[in-house]
């Protein structure tokens, strides 16, 4: 009996790995990241989902493998005195189990190779070039037009939105100051590092109007967790005058900033 | 009376309580191999109650359990006591009553390095607590990057000196103790003890010990680089420097210790699993190449945890590629355990649950790393909980129940009393449920984008995955009471376990428990990789003699 239940223990606590990576939400949570607006963004998800069909193939067959021997190889499930084939191992299956594995990741690597050649390298067609600086601890965001948004930390998330137009690509140009910091937005696509000595180099496209958070992924310091990131997209109309208010008032600085 | 043998001379005892001279000076490989252990182990409560601490200040938003410097200093504290002071001490440990004995020597080839080098790890210890004492320890994490350990930044405390210091201390006794194993098993071995006849452990520790030679230079190099920068003003890794270079010479030694704290499982689950399947490893060469194919390929992929930096991308790729290629050897050794238990007449005492647990949990460990060896996804989980939740994995599914495992295993042989079954059952259905409970919904908090290393987080939407995880810590921490509970009561009271309770393979079982300090009377013969159960099966295996009570 107890055996049973154990039995059936193991099974769920196996059984929840998949639906845990699945597409199922729970509790609010969006088990794979949330749903990416920008197009590299896209590729990371569909490369995610990709490797996913080897991995929970593996997973749910080596799982049910072990099971397999846990509820029929036991001893007590045995006959009484018996005497296991004393095999030492076989070329043949050795050789074919680390051929196929090699396929799967030489597959995985290939298919992620082709997507970090796509997504991963520095853009010459950019219609709008952005530099972002981290510091301790905030980010600045340097429209290469004399407007910067300061976006200083706090734990709320509730920072100065950077403001991007939508449908537009824009490169994305990453300055350390200080420390290293990671800019993370989940929805829009991986992380890069901004460090000190170098320009780091990334893009997005955000195809729908609306605020995206992230925060920095690179421990930096106390503050870190105050970090935060908003990116609002604006359609272009939009965007136009949000910049021109922002020159507007470059050009006569009020006194309280 | 005069006639019948002679009752061995208790030249030695064998109980935990011994003249602290004698632990002092002991140049004993068991005895060394037991303050490792007992090293191991308090760190390991020490380091898992920084962990409860943290998880108590995540378990709700907002909350302000611990201040961020203070969060930061913990979670710092956290990884540089589980991995230098408790995965690798311990695995040190059980190697070093382990392997000569099971090589058939008498002691490690060089005794007095032995102890020397194990006296540098309480050394390091302090030193690296050391760091509290002076304003605040190392708050960086445990990988320590620059620039923000440099004094331009971290000028408050000594804490990263400290570190440094204690890291330095660390990789030298590190050197000495795998110099000590591979001379040990080169030139010490049994007659008939052929490199093909050696247990799989033992090759395990081979392979460790050729990568923590290879590698735990560079990590010293690493770490005094950064102290001329912080104490002699150089400018190697600072902001006018080259921050990147840091994490290069970090990652060449982090990624490989990996494998140094894996490795020594893996030989350990390669003991455990024959024995009670009641079958020999199978592909016992393959089992031994893939040890070799992972030491060889863990030194080709120290970049991976580099993926965000910045990098040529087919510098990324190559490396990818190398990360990816791991997964075949490892592969082959998963493979060919099940195979070892396949049409087996498999006993599920406690170590061989932990042998499963191992394997079932280790799994997604392995499948996890290829979700983050891919560039492109890697740069969106990478620094995220889903890495935690990855190298808790690998780390706590596969050392931590490795070391279980072992620790379930040679407790009857190192103590010469089996550990309490009931207690043993409880701590592993605790552990497993616990371990599960808190490590894998961390991957959907990753996956949400939580980064990890936040001392607090305001989105409500991460609330409950997090109080789910800290009560499952605290089910993890009732079960290594428990483990502690076991160990001690069984020290005392625990049933006799006579030579060979488990009727296994290697050399260890053949001589008494715990074995004379000088291991054997007579160094018994090797005829193949499973030495004492060709004794047992022709019948030349004798039960040493029972000890008298009292000498």
């Amino acid at each position: 009996m107890t055996r049973v239940v154990r039995a059936l223990v193991a099974a769920v606590g196996i059984a929840a790995f998949p639906f845990v990576l699945g597409a199922c939400e729970l509790g609010g949570l969006h088990p794979i990241f949330p749903n990416p607006v920008s197009p590299n963004g896209q590729d990371i998800f569909t490369t995610y989902l990709w490797i996913s069909v080897p991995a929970i193939i593996i997973f749910i067959g080596v799982e049910a493998a072990l099971l397999w021997v846990v509820l029929r190889y036991r001893r007590s499930r045995q006959p009484a005195n018996y005497v296991p084939p004393q095999v030492h191992g076989n070329t043949t299956i050795e050789v074919v189990w680390t051929i196929i594995p090699l396929i799967i990741v030489l597959g995985i690597a290939g298919y992620s190779f082709n997507t970090l050649l796509k997504d991963f390298q520095p853009i010459t067609n950019a219609q709008m070039e952005v530099t972002i600086s981290g510091h301790q601890f905030g980010w600045d965001y340097d429209y290469e037009n004399g407007v910067v948004v300061h976006q200083e930390g706090t734990l709320a998330g509730e920072v100065t939105p950077f403001v991007v137009p939508t449908n537009t690509l824009v490169k994305l140009r990453f300055r350390g100051t200080d420390v290293i910091h990671s800019w993370w937005v989940p929805a829009i696509s991986g992380k890069t590092d901004a460090v000190p000595g170098y320009d780091n180099f990334s893009w997005l496209k955000i195809d729908q109007v609306g605020t995206w958070h992230g925060e920095c992924a690179e421990l930096c310091g106390v503050g870190h967790a105050t970090m935060q990131i908003n990116v609002q997209a604006m359609n272009q109309g939009d965007f136009d005058s949000w910049m021109n208010q922002k020159k507007a008032a470059l050009a006569s600085p009020s006194p309280s900033k | 009376m005069a006639t019948t043998a002679l009752p061995r001379p208790k030249a030695y005892d064998d109980t935990f309580f011994k003249p602290i001279s004698l632990w002092l000076t002991t140049t004993d490989h068991k005895l060394i191999g037991i303050m490792y252990m007992v090293t191991g182990v308090l760190s390991f409560v020490i380091g898992g109650i920084f962990a409860l601490i943290v998880r108590l200040q995540l378990s709700q938003p907002n909350l302000k359990v611990v201040d961020p410097e203070t969060y930061n200093q913990l979670i710092s504290a956290h990884g540089v006591t589980m991995i230098f002071f408790f995965v690798t001490i311990f695995l040190t440990g059980i190697a070093n009553y382990m392997v000569p004995i099971m090589v058939g020597a008498r002691d490690m080839a060089f005794p007095r390095v032995n102890l020397l080098g194990f006296w540098l790890v309480p050394v390091s210890i302090i030193l690296y607590y050391s760091g509290f004492f002076t304003g605040g320890a190392l708050n960086a994490g445990w990988t320590g990057y620059a620039p923000l350990t440099e004094k331009a930044y971290n000028s408050h405390s000594l804490g990263v000196d400290f570190w440094a210091l204690s890291i330095i201390v660390w990789a030298i006794s590190g050197i000495m103790a795998s110099t000590n194993f591979l001379t040990t098993i080169v030139a010490l071995r049994a007659p008939g003890m052929r490199f093909s006849r050696l247990p799989l452990f033992v090759w395990a520790q081979i392979s460790t010990s050729i990568l923590l030679l290879v590698v735990g230079a560079p990590l010293a190099a690493a770490m005094i680089l950064l102290e001329f920068d912080r104490q002699l003003g150089t400018q190697f890794f600072t902001t006018a420097g080259r921050p990147v270079l840091y994490q290069h010479l970090f990652w060449f030694f982090g990624h490989p210790e990996v494998y140094i704290m894996i490795l020594p499982g893996f030989g350990m689950i390669s003991e455990v699993i024959p024995v009670f399947a009641r079958k020999p490893i199978f592909g016992y060469m393959s089992m031994v190449a893939a040890l070799f194919g992972i030491v060889f390929l863990s030194m080709t992929v120290w970049a991976h945890h580099m993926f965000t930096v910045g990098m040529n991308v087919y510098v990324e790729g190559f490396f990818m590629l190398m990360t990816m290629l791991i997964a075949v050897p490892t592969g082959i050794k998963f493979f060919n355990w099940i195979a070892t238990t396949w049409w087996g007449s498999v006993e599920f005492t406690v170590p061989m649950k932990f042998a499963f647990g191992f394997l079932a949990t280790f799994l997604i460990g392995g499948l996890t790393g290829i979700y983050l060896a891919s560039v492109p996804v890697d740069t969106q989980l990478h620094q995220s909980y889903y890495v935690v939740a990855h190298l808790h994995y690998v780390l706590f599914g596969g050392s931590v129940f490795t070391i279980m495992a072992g620790i379930y295993y040679w407790f009857p042989k190192i103590t010469g009393r089996m550990l309490g079954h009931k207690l043993g059952e409880w701590n592993f259905w605790t552990l497993f449920i616990g371990f599960n409970g808190t490590f894998l919904i961390m991957h959907t908090l990753g996956l949400e984008g939580m980064p990890r290393r936040i001392a607090t987080y305001a989105n409500e939407a991460w609330a409950a995955t997090n109080l789910i995880i800290t009560l499952s810590s605290f089910l993890i921490a009732f079960s290594v009471a428990l483990l502690l509970v076991n160990i001690v009561r069984s020290w005392a009271h625990g049933e006799i376990a006579g030579d060979d309770p488990w009727k296994a393979n290697t050399l260890e079982w053949a001589t008494s428990s715990p074995p004379p300090p000088y291991n054997f009377e007579r160094v018994p013969p090797v005829r193949s990789f499973m030495p004492v159960r060709d004794l047992r099966e022709s019948g030349e295996l004798v039960e040493s003699e029972p000890l008298p009570a009292h000498a």
